[in-house]
Protein backbone atom coordinates (compact mmCIF):
# COMPACT_ATOMS: atom_id res chain seq x y z
CA UNK A 1 0.00 0.00 0.00
CA UNK A 2 1.22 3.59 -1.30
CA UNK A 3 2.44 5.71 2.07
CA UNK A 4 0.12 8.86 2.45
CA UNK A 5 1.93 12.11 2.65
CA UNK A 6 0.45 15.64 3.80
CA UNK A 7 2.41 18.76 2.37
CA UNK A 8 1.54 21.53 4.11
CA UNK A 9 3.02 24.25 1.43
CA UNK A 10 1.67 27.45 0.22
CA UNK A 11 3.76 28.45 -2.07
CA UNK A 12 2.35 27.04 -5.97
CA UNK A 13 5.52 26.20 -7.65
CA UNK A 14 6.78 24.18 -4.11
CA UNK A 15 3.34 22.41 -3.68
CA UNK A 16 3.44 21.35 -7.71
CA UNK A 17 7.41 20.37 -7.57
CA UNK A 18 6.55 18.42 -3.58
CA UNK A 19 3.82 16.59 -5.54
CA UNK A 20 4.82 15.58 -9.01
CA UNK A 21 8.32 13.98 -7.38
CA UNK A 22 6.95 12.97 -4.65
CA UNK A 23 4.44 10.75 -6.57
CA UNK A 24 6.86 9.81 -9.31
CA UNK A 25 8.68 8.05 -6.09
CA UNK A 26 5.61 5.99 -5.32
CA UNK A 27 3.38 8.34 -2.51
CA UNK A 28 -0.32 9.42 -2.14
CA UNK A 29 0.23 13.02 -1.93
CA UNK A 30 -2.45 15.55 -0.15
CA UNK A 31 -2.08 19.23 -0.08
CA UNK A 32 -3.09 21.81 2.26
CA UNK A 33 -2.55 24.74 1.22
CA UNK A 34 -2.58 26.71 5.22
CA UNK A 35 -2.90 25.08 8.93
CA UNK A 36 -6.80 25.27 9.21
CA UNK A 37 -7.10 22.82 6.00
CA UNK A 38 -3.99 20.68 6.92
CA UNK A 39 -5.84 20.67 10.59
CA UNK A 40 -8.87 19.75 8.82
CA UNK A 41 -7.39 16.80 6.71
CA UNK A 42 -5.35 15.23 9.97
CA UNK A 43 -9.09 14.90 11.35
CA UNK A 44 -10.60 12.98 8.51
CA UNK A 45 -7.90 10.85 6.85
CA UNK A 46 -5.01 9.01 8.01
CA UNK A 47 -1.18 10.47 6.51
CA UNK A 48 2.00 7.95 7.74
CA UNK A 49 4.21 11.26 7.13
CA UNK A 50 3.93 15.51 7.32
CA UNK A 51 6.00 17.89 5.29
CA UNK A 52 5.84 21.34 6.17
CA UNK A 53 6.81 24.71 5.97
CA UNK A 54 6.75 26.95 8.90
CA UNK A 55 5.56 30.29 7.47
CA UNK A 56 2.10 29.62 6.89
CA UNK A 57 -1.62 31.69 6.52
CA UNK A 58 -3.39 31.44 9.59
CA UNK A 59 -1.96 29.09 11.85
CA UNK A 60 2.24 28.87 12.11
CA UNK A 61 4.26 25.68 11.57
CA UNK A 62 5.24 25.93 14.87
CA UNK A 63 1.61 25.41 16.16
CA UNK A 64 0.60 23.24 13.31
CA UNK A 65 3.63 20.64 14.57
CA UNK A 66 2.43 21.16 18.39
CA UNK A 67 -0.60 20.03 17.33
CA UNK A 68 -0.07 17.32 15.29
CA UNK A 69 2.86 16.25 18.12
CA UNK A 70 0.00 16.24 20.58
CA UNK A 71 -3.01 14.63 18.28
CA UNK A 72 -0.83 12.40 16.61
CA UNK A 73 2.29 11.63 17.92
CA UNK A 74 2.90 8.56 15.78
CA UNK A 75 3.24 10.73 12.84
CA UNK A 76 6.33 12.10 11.51
CA UNK A 77 6.99 15.43 10.87
CA UNK A 78 9.57 17.01 8.13
CA UNK A 79 9.72 20.78 8.06
CA UNK A 80 10.67 22.42 4.78
CA UNK A 81 11.49 25.74 5.03
CA UNK A 82 13.84 28.82 4.23
CA UNK A 83 14.74 29.83 7.73
CA UNK A 84 18.42 28.93 8.09
CA UNK A 85 18.13 30.55 12.08
CA UNK A 86 19.41 28.06 14.68
CA UNK A 87 16.64 28.96 16.97
CA UNK A 88 14.32 28.35 15.25
CA UNK A 89 15.76 25.15 13.70
CA UNK A 90 16.76 24.02 17.48
CA UNK A 91 12.29 24.92 18.41
CA UNK A 92 11.60 22.75 15.43
CA UNK A 93 13.54 20.04 17.20
CA UNK A 94 12.12 21.10 20.83
CA UNK A 95 8.53 20.51 19.28
CA UNK A 96 9.45 17.20 18.24
CA UNK A 97 9.67 17.23 14.12
CA UNK A 98 11.87 14.17 12.79
CA UNK A 99 13.84 15.84 10.16
CA UNK A 100 14.54 20.08 8.97
CA UNK A 101 14.93 20.34 5.23
CA UNK A 102 16.05 23.86 4.37
CA UNK A 103 14.80 25.92 1.07
CA UNK A 104 16.81 25.69 -1.39
CA UNK A 105 15.83 22.34 -1.58
CA UNK A 106 17.04 19.22 -3.59
CA UNK A 107 14.29 17.38 -4.51
CA UNK A 108 16.53 14.19 -4.78
CA UNK A 109 17.84 14.52 -1.28
CA UNK A 110 14.45 15.56 0.08
CA UNK A 111 13.12 11.88 -1.48
CA UNK A 112 16.10 10.58 0.44
CA UNK A 113 15.31 12.07 3.82
CA UNK A 114 11.56 11.08 3.32
CA UNK A 115 12.31 7.79 2.55
CA UNK A 116 14.59 6.82 5.43
CA UNK A 117 11.94 8.96 7.71
CA UNK A 118 9.35 6.37 6.69
CA UNK A 119 11.54 3.58 7.19
CA UNK A 120 11.75 4.40 10.61
CA UNK A 121 7.86 4.17 11.27
CA UNK B 1 -42.55 66.10 -36.75
CA UNK B 2 -38.83 65.44 -37.03
CA UNK B 3 -38.63 67.86 -39.65
CA UNK B 4 -40.49 70.19 -37.39
CA UNK B 5 -38.46 69.28 -34.33
CA UNK B 6 -35.33 70.14 -36.53
CA UNK B 7 -37.20 73.30 -37.01
CA UNK B 8 -37.94 74.23 -33.64
CA UNK B 9 -33.84 73.82 -32.99
CA UNK B 10 -33.03 76.00 -35.48
CA UNK B 11 -34.77 79.09 -33.70
CA UNK B 12 -33.44 77.84 -30.22
CA UNK B 13 -31.49 80.65 -29.05
CA UNK B 14 -27.49 80.37 -29.51
CA UNK B 15 -26.52 79.27 -25.88
CA UNK B 16 -29.01 77.20 -25.56
CA UNK B 17 -28.19 75.47 -28.63
CA UNK B 18 -23.67 75.03 -27.69
CA UNK B 19 -25.48 73.84 -24.27
CA UNK B 20 -27.03 71.32 -25.79
CA UNK B 21 -23.48 70.14 -28.05
CA UNK B 22 -21.93 70.45 -24.87
CA UNK B 23 -24.03 68.26 -23.42
CA UNK B 24 -24.06 65.33 -25.68
CA UNK B 25 -20.41 65.58 -26.19
CA UNK B 26 -19.77 65.29 -22.45
CA UNK B 27 -22.09 62.45 -22.65
CA UNK B 28 -20.19 60.28 -25.13
CA UNK B 29 -17.25 61.16 -23.67
CA UNK B 30 -18.58 59.81 -20.66
CA UNK B 31 -19.54 56.70 -22.25
CA UNK B 32 -16.09 56.45 -23.64
CA UNK B 33 -14.71 56.91 -20.29
CA UNK B 34 -17.00 54.12 -18.50
CA UNK B 35 -16.24 51.35 -21.62
CA UNK B 36 -12.43 52.10 -21.65
CA UNK B 37 -12.61 51.63 -18.00
CA UNK B 38 -14.36 48.18 -18.45
CA UNK B 39 -12.23 46.91 -21.65
CA UNK B 40 -9.17 47.94 -19.29
CA UNK B 41 -10.44 45.64 -16.55
CA UNK B 42 -12.00 42.97 -19.04
CA UNK B 43 -8.17 42.53 -20.61
CA UNK B 44 -6.70 42.80 -16.95
CA UNK B 45 -8.59 39.85 -16.29
CA UNK B 46 -8.15 37.98 -19.69
CA UNK B 47 -4.48 38.53 -19.01
CA UNK B 48 -4.80 37.83 -15.43
CA UNK B 49 -6.76 34.11 -15.70
CA UNK B 50 -3.93 33.88 -18.90
CA UNK B 51 -1.21 34.10 -16.93
CA UNK B 52 -2.37 31.40 -13.89
CA UNK B 53 -3.33 29.39 -16.73
CA UNK B 54 0.78 29.95 -18.44
CA UNK B 55 2.24 29.49 -15.03
CA UNK B 56 0.32 26.10 -14.06
CA UNK B 57 1.35 25.11 -17.54
CA UNK B 58 4.94 26.45 -16.88
CA UNK B 59 5.53 24.74 -13.50
CA UNK B 60 4.31 21.42 -15.19
CA UNK B 61 5.87 21.00 -18.29
CA UNK B 62 9.30 22.07 -15.77
CA UNK B 63 8.34 19.52 -13.30
CA UNK B 64 8.54 16.85 -16.21
CA UNK B 65 11.70 18.43 -17.67
CA UNK B 66 13.47 17.98 -14.01
CA UNK B 67 11.92 14.88 -12.48
CA UNK B 68 10.34 12.87 -15.06
CA UNK B 69 13.00 10.36 -16.27
CA UNK B 70 10.52 8.93 -19.41
CA UNK B 71 10.67 13.01 -20.62
CA UNK B 72 12.02 13.67 -24.12
CA UNK B 73 13.65 16.83 -23.54
CA UNK B 74 14.95 18.00 -26.36
CA UNK B 75 11.47 17.42 -28.29
CA UNK B 76 9.28 18.48 -25.71
CA UNK B 77 11.21 21.40 -25.28
CA UNK B 78 11.28 22.33 -28.88
CA UNK B 79 7.55 21.96 -28.67
CA UNK B 80 7.07 23.85 -25.95
CA UNK B 81 8.77 26.70 -27.51
CA UNK B 82 7.06 26.81 -30.35
CA UNK B 83 3.18 26.63 -29.08
CA UNK B 84 3.47 28.11 -25.55
CA UNK B 85 6.39 31.02 -25.75
CA UNK B 86 4.80 33.21 -28.30
CA UNK B 87 4.74 36.91 -26.57
CA UNK B 88 6.90 38.72 -25.12
CA UNK B 89 4.76 38.49 -22.02
CA UNK B 90 4.90 34.71 -22.14
CA UNK B 91 8.46 34.73 -22.04
CA UNK B 92 8.24 37.59 -19.36
CA UNK B 93 6.56 34.95 -17.48
CA UNK B 94 8.47 32.13 -18.26
CA UNK B 95 11.78 33.35 -16.42
CA UNK B 96 9.90 34.44 -13.90
CA UNK B 97 9.08 30.75 -13.08
CA UNK B 98 12.37 30.28 -13.79
CA UNK B 99 13.79 32.56 -10.97
CA UNK B 100 11.28 31.28 -8.58
CA UNK B 101 12.45 27.44 -9.36
CA UNK B 102 15.97 28.92 -8.62
CA UNK B 103 15.32 30.70 -5.00
CA UNK B 104 13.47 27.21 -4.18
CA UNK B 105 15.68 24.16 -5.60
CA UNK B 106 19.06 23.51 -6.02
CA UNK B 107 21.55 20.72 -6.74
CA UNK B 108 21.21 18.44 -9.73
CA UNK B 109 17.82 20.45 -10.47
CA UNK B 110 19.34 24.04 -10.42
CA UNK B 111 21.44 22.09 -13.80
CA UNK B 112 18.15 21.38 -15.44
CA UNK B 113 16.79 25.29 -14.61
CA UNK B 114 19.64 26.05 -16.27
CA UNK B 115 18.89 23.99 -19.50
CA UNK B 116 15.83 25.24 -19.42
CA UNK B 117 16.77 28.33 -19.59
CA UNK B 118 18.97 28.14 -22.29
CA UNK B 119 16.66 25.44 -24.24
CA UNK B 120 13.14 28.27 -24.15
CA UNK B 121 15.46 30.49 -25.68
CA UNK B 122 15.21 32.95 -22.05
CA UNK B 123 19.26 33.60 -22.69
CA UNK B 124 18.56 34.90 -25.98
CA UNK B 125 15.13 37.26 -24.94
CA UNK B 126 16.71 38.70 -21.96
CA UNK B 127 20.54 39.44 -24.17
CA UNK B 128 17.82 41.10 -26.85
CA UNK B 129 16.56 43.33 -23.80
CA UNK B 130 20.08 44.08 -22.30
CA UNK B 131 20.41 45.87 -26.27
CA UNK B 132 17.31 47.61 -25.78
CA UNK B 133 17.15 51.75 -25.03
CA UNK B 134 14.13 51.13 -22.13
CA UNK B 135 16.21 51.09 -18.49
CA UNK B 136 13.49 49.07 -16.64
CA UNK B 137 14.63 45.93 -19.36
CA UNK B 138 18.35 46.29 -18.98
CA UNK B 139 17.35 46.20 -14.83
CA UNK B 140 15.08 43.15 -15.18
CA UNK B 141 17.80 41.22 -17.29
CA UNK B 142 20.43 41.77 -15.12
CA UNK B 143 18.81 40.62 -12.15
CA UNK B 144 17.55 37.41 -14.23
CA UNK B 145 21.19 36.83 -14.84
CA UNK B 146 22.60 37.40 -11.65
CA UNK B 147 20.67 35.61 -9.31
CA UNK B 148 20.77 32.41 -12.25
CA UNK B 149 25.01 33.01 -12.59
CA UNK B 150 24.83 33.02 -15.98
CA UNK B 151 27.43 35.05 -17.34
CA UNK B 152 26.92 36.90 -20.65
CA UNK B 153 29.20 39.07 -22.56
CA UNK B 154 31.20 41.25 -20.46
CA UNK B 155 30.84 44.49 -23.44
CA UNK B 156 27.00 44.14 -22.64
CA UNK B 157 27.38 44.40 -18.70
CA UNK B 158 30.81 46.93 -18.68
CA UNK B 159 28.84 50.29 -20.09
CA UNK B 160 25.38 49.72 -17.95
CA UNK B 161 27.71 49.97 -14.92
CA UNK B 162 27.97 53.84 -16.17
CA UNK B 163 24.17 54.23 -16.20
CA UNK B 164 22.37 57.11 -15.45
CA UNK B 165 19.50 54.83 -13.91
CA UNK B 166 20.66 53.70 -10.34
CA UNK B 167 18.43 50.99 -10.69
CA UNK B 168 20.63 49.45 -13.30
CA UNK B 169 24.01 50.63 -12.05
CA UNK B 170 22.75 49.00 -9.19
CA UNK B 171 22.01 45.53 -10.78
CA UNK B 172 25.18 46.01 -13.06
CA UNK B 173 26.85 45.48 -9.68
CA UNK B 174 24.71 42.70 -8.75
CA UNK B 175 25.39 40.94 -11.77
CA UNK B 176 29.12 41.06 -11.13
CA UNK B 177 29.16 40.04 -7.94
CA UNK B 178 27.30 36.86 -8.51
CA UNK B 179 29.05 36.11 -11.32
CA UNK B 180 32.35 36.96 -11.53
CA UNK B 181 35.13 34.32 -10.78
CA UNK B 182 38.34 36.41 -10.58
CA UNK B 183 37.34 39.75 -9.07
CA UNK B 184 34.10 40.29 -8.29
CA UNK B 185 34.59 44.18 -7.97
CA UNK B 186 36.48 44.64 -10.82
CA UNK B 187 33.58 47.06 -11.52
CA UNK B 188 34.78 49.60 -9.73
CA UNK B 189 37.76 50.53 -12.16
CA UNK B 190 35.04 51.45 -14.37
CA UNK B 191 32.77 53.67 -12.17
CA UNK B 192 32.51 57.32 -12.73
CA UNK B 193 30.03 58.13 -10.56
CA UNK B 194 30.18 58.06 -6.47
CA UNK B 195 28.99 54.94 -4.87
CA UNK B 196 25.17 55.21 -2.43
CA UNK B 197 26.08 54.19 1.09
CA UNK B 198 23.14 51.55 0.20
CA UNK B 199 25.56 50.61 -2.50
CA UNK B 200 28.46 50.34 -0.57
CA UNK B 201 26.18 48.33 2.21
CA UNK B 202 24.81 46.13 -0.57
CA UNK B 203 28.58 44.96 -1.68
CA UNK B 204 29.46 44.68 1.84
CA UNK B 205 27.23 42.68 2.25
CA UNK B 206 27.34 40.43 -0.63
CA UNK B 207 30.90 40.06 -0.19
CA UNK B 208 29.92 38.34 3.32
CA UNK B 209 27.00 36.21 1.92
CA UNK B 210 27.79 35.59 -1.31
CA UNK B 211 31.08 33.18 -0.25
CA UNK B 212 33.03 35.49 -2.86
CA UNK B 213 36.93 35.55 -2.63
CA UNK B 214 37.50 38.97 -1.16
CA UNK B 215 39.71 41.06 -3.31
CA UNK B 216 42.64 43.29 -1.82
CA UNK B 217 41.06 47.25 -1.22
CA UNK B 218 44.72 48.61 -2.31
CA UNK B 219 43.37 48.75 -5.71
CA UNK B 220 41.03 51.40 -5.57
CA UNK B 221 43.05 53.58 -3.05
CA UNK B 222 43.89 55.96 -5.89
CA UNK B 223 40.14 55.79 -7.34
CA UNK B 224 38.75 59.06 -8.91
CA UNK B 225 35.63 58.70 -6.67
CA UNK B 226 35.82 59.69 -2.99
CA UNK B 227 32.75 57.42 -2.27
CA UNK B 228 34.75 54.25 -3.77
CA UNK B 229 37.84 55.26 -1.83
CA UNK B 230 35.82 55.49 1.70
CA UNK B 231 34.27 52.25 0.87
CA UNK B 232 37.60 50.25 0.36
CA UNK B 233 38.51 52.32 4.05
CA UNK B 234 35.54 50.54 5.40
CA UNK B 235 36.56 47.25 3.98
CA UNK B 236 39.82 46.92 4.94
CA UNK B 237 38.48 47.07 8.66
CA UNK B 238 35.92 44.76 7.96
CA UNK B 239 37.97 42.07 6.47
CA UNK B 240 41.10 42.98 8.17
CA UNK B 241 43.94 43.66 5.59
CA UNK B 242 46.34 44.98 7.78
CA UNK B 243 48.76 45.56 4.68
CA UNK B 244 46.74 48.20 3.89
CA UNK B 245 47.46 49.74 6.77
CA UNK B 246 49.73 52.38 5.37
CA UNK B 247 47.42 53.33 2.75
CA UNK B 248 44.58 54.50 5.95
CA UNK B 249 47.82 56.49 6.91
CA UNK B 250 48.08 58.50 3.18
CA UNK B 251 44.73 58.07 3.02
CA UNK B 252 44.88 60.66 6.02
CA UNK B 253 46.50 63.36 3.66
CA UNK B 254 43.80 63.02 1.43
CA UNK B 255 42.38 66.44 -0.40
CA UNK B 256 38.81 64.89 0.42
CA UNK B 257 37.80 65.63 3.98
CA UNK B 258 35.49 62.46 4.43
CA UNK B 259 38.06 60.54 2.79
CA UNK B 260 40.09 61.53 5.95
CA UNK B 261 37.30 61.13 8.09
CA UNK B 262 36.73 57.22 7.21
CA UNK B 263 40.80 57.03 7.54
CA UNK B 264 40.71 58.42 10.85
CA UNK B 265 38.04 55.90 11.98
CA UNK B 266 39.06 52.79 10.29
CA UNK B 267 42.94 53.34 11.83
CA UNK B 268 41.03 53.47 15.51
CA UNK B 269 39.08 50.83 14.74
CA UNK B 270 42.05 48.82 13.45
CA UNK B 271 44.10 50.79 16.85
CA UNK B 272 47.17 51.81 14.50
CA UNK B 273 49.12 54.03 17.53
CA UNK B 274 51.70 54.96 14.79
CA UNK B 275 49.10 57.08 12.78
CA UNK B 276 48.20 59.47 15.77
CA UNK B 277 51.34 61.97 15.08
CA UNK B 278 49.75 62.82 11.54
CA UNK B 279 46.78 62.99 12.90
CA UNK B 280 47.67 65.51 15.63
CA UNK B 281 49.84 67.33 12.86
CA UNK B 282 46.59 67.50 11.07
CA UNK B 283 44.48 68.27 13.82
CA UNK B 284 44.26 72.63 13.74
CA UNK B 285 43.64 72.07 10.09
CA UNK B 286 40.74 69.76 9.55
CA UNK B 287 37.21 70.18 9.38
CA UNK B 288 35.43 70.18 12.89
CA UNK B 289 33.96 66.59 12.28
CA UNK B 290 37.24 65.10 11.43
CA UNK B 291 38.86 67.04 15.08
CA UNK B 292 36.05 65.18 16.70
CA UNK B 293 36.98 62.00 15.12
CA UNK B 294 40.98 62.46 15.79
CA UNK B 295 39.75 63.13 19.60
CA UNK B 296 37.65 59.88 19.65
CA UNK B 297 41.20 58.18 17.85
CA UNK B 298 43.20 59.26 20.84
CA UNK B 299 40.66 58.35 23.39
CA UNK B 300 40.59 54.58 21.94
CA UNK B 301 44.19 54.51 20.83
CA UNK B 302 46.24 57.16 22.35
CA UNK B 303 47.18 59.15 25.56
CA UNK B 304 46.46 61.92 27.56
CA UNK B 305 49.85 63.89 26.51
CA UNK B 306 48.52 63.62 23.16
CA UNK B 307 45.23 64.65 24.55
CA UNK B 308 46.51 67.66 25.83
CA UNK B 309 49.02 69.03 22.92
CA UNK B 310 45.08 69.06 20.88
CA UNK B 311 43.91 71.77 23.35
CA UNK B 312 45.51 75.07 22.16
CA UNK B 313 44.26 74.38 18.60
CA UNK B 314 40.41 73.75 20.05
CA UNK B 315 38.85 77.51 19.49
CA UNK B 316 36.55 78.95 22.37
CA UNK B 317 34.05 79.12 19.60
CA UNK B 318 34.06 75.79 19.06
CA UNK B 319 32.16 74.86 21.53
CA UNK B 320 30.81 71.27 20.50
CA UNK B 321 34.13 69.69 20.45
CA UNK B 322 35.44 71.24 23.61
CA UNK B 323 32.39 69.21 25.02
CA UNK B 324 33.80 65.97 23.36
CA UNK B 325 37.07 67.17 24.63
CA UNK B 326 36.17 67.22 28.14
CA UNK B 327 33.98 63.77 27.32
CA UNK B 328 37.77 62.11 26.24
CA UNK B 329 39.48 63.58 29.17
CA UNK B 330 37.16 62.56 31.77
CA UNK B 331 37.29 58.85 30.01
CA UNK B 332 41.17 59.57 31.11
CA UNK B 333 40.37 59.77 34.40
CA UNK B 334 43.29 62.54 34.56
CA UNK B 335 42.94 66.55 36.46
CA UNK B 336 43.03 68.01 32.60
CA UNK B 337 43.14 71.81 32.97
CA UNK B 338 40.04 72.29 31.27
CA UNK B 339 39.64 75.96 32.80
CA UNK B 340 42.32 77.23 30.75
CA UNK B 341 40.78 75.39 27.44
CA UNK B 342 37.11 75.91 27.72
CA UNK B 343 35.23 79.26 27.61
CA UNK B 344 32.61 78.79 30.37
CA UNK B 345 30.79 82.12 29.86
CA UNK B 346 29.13 80.72 26.04
CA UNK B 347 29.11 77.28 27.03
CA UNK B 348 25.50 75.65 26.75
CA UNK B 349 23.59 75.35 29.85
CA UNK B 350 22.35 72.11 28.37
CA UNK B 351 24.99 70.05 30.20
CA UNK B 352 24.43 70.95 33.72
CA UNK B 353 27.31 68.00 34.42
CA UNK B 354 29.36 69.21 31.97
CA UNK B 355 29.34 72.57 34.27
CA UNK B 356 29.60 70.25 37.54
CA UNK B 357 32.87 68.95 36.39
CA UNK B 358 34.16 72.65 34.97
CA UNK B 359 33.44 74.12 38.20
CA UNK B 360 34.92 71.26 40.45
CA UNK B 361 38.12 71.04 38.14
CA UNK B 362 38.40 75.73 38.70
CA UNK B 363 37.67 74.78 42.38
CA UNK B 364 40.42 72.37 42.17
CA UNK B 365 43.07 73.97 40.49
Amino acid sequence: MKSKILVIEDNPMVVKSLEFKLKKDGYEVVVAQDGRTAMKLLGETHFDLILTDLMLPFISGNEIIEFIKTEYPLIPVIVLSTSTQEDIITEAFTLGVDDFITKPFSPNELSLRVKRTLAKV
Amino acid sequence: MQLNSLNELENWPYILKVNLILSIFFLILTFLFVGLVIALRILKNRREAHRAKFDAKLIDFFNHFMFDDDFEKAPELGDFKFNHLRSSYDHKLAIKQVLIFDENLKGESSAALRELFYGLGLYTFLVGDLKKKAWFKKARALYAFSRLGISVPQELVLPLIKSKKAEVRQQAMLYFLNTSKENPLSFLDELDVELSLWQQVFIENSLVNFDLEVPDFARWFNHDKSSVVIFCAKMVVSFNQFQNIPLLIDALDHTDAAVREQAINSLKIMEVPDALQLMSANFPYESPSNKRAILYAIKKIGTVKDLRTLAGYIHKEEENLQIDYYKVASGFDSEIPVHKLLNLDTITQDWPDYQNYAQRLLQGA
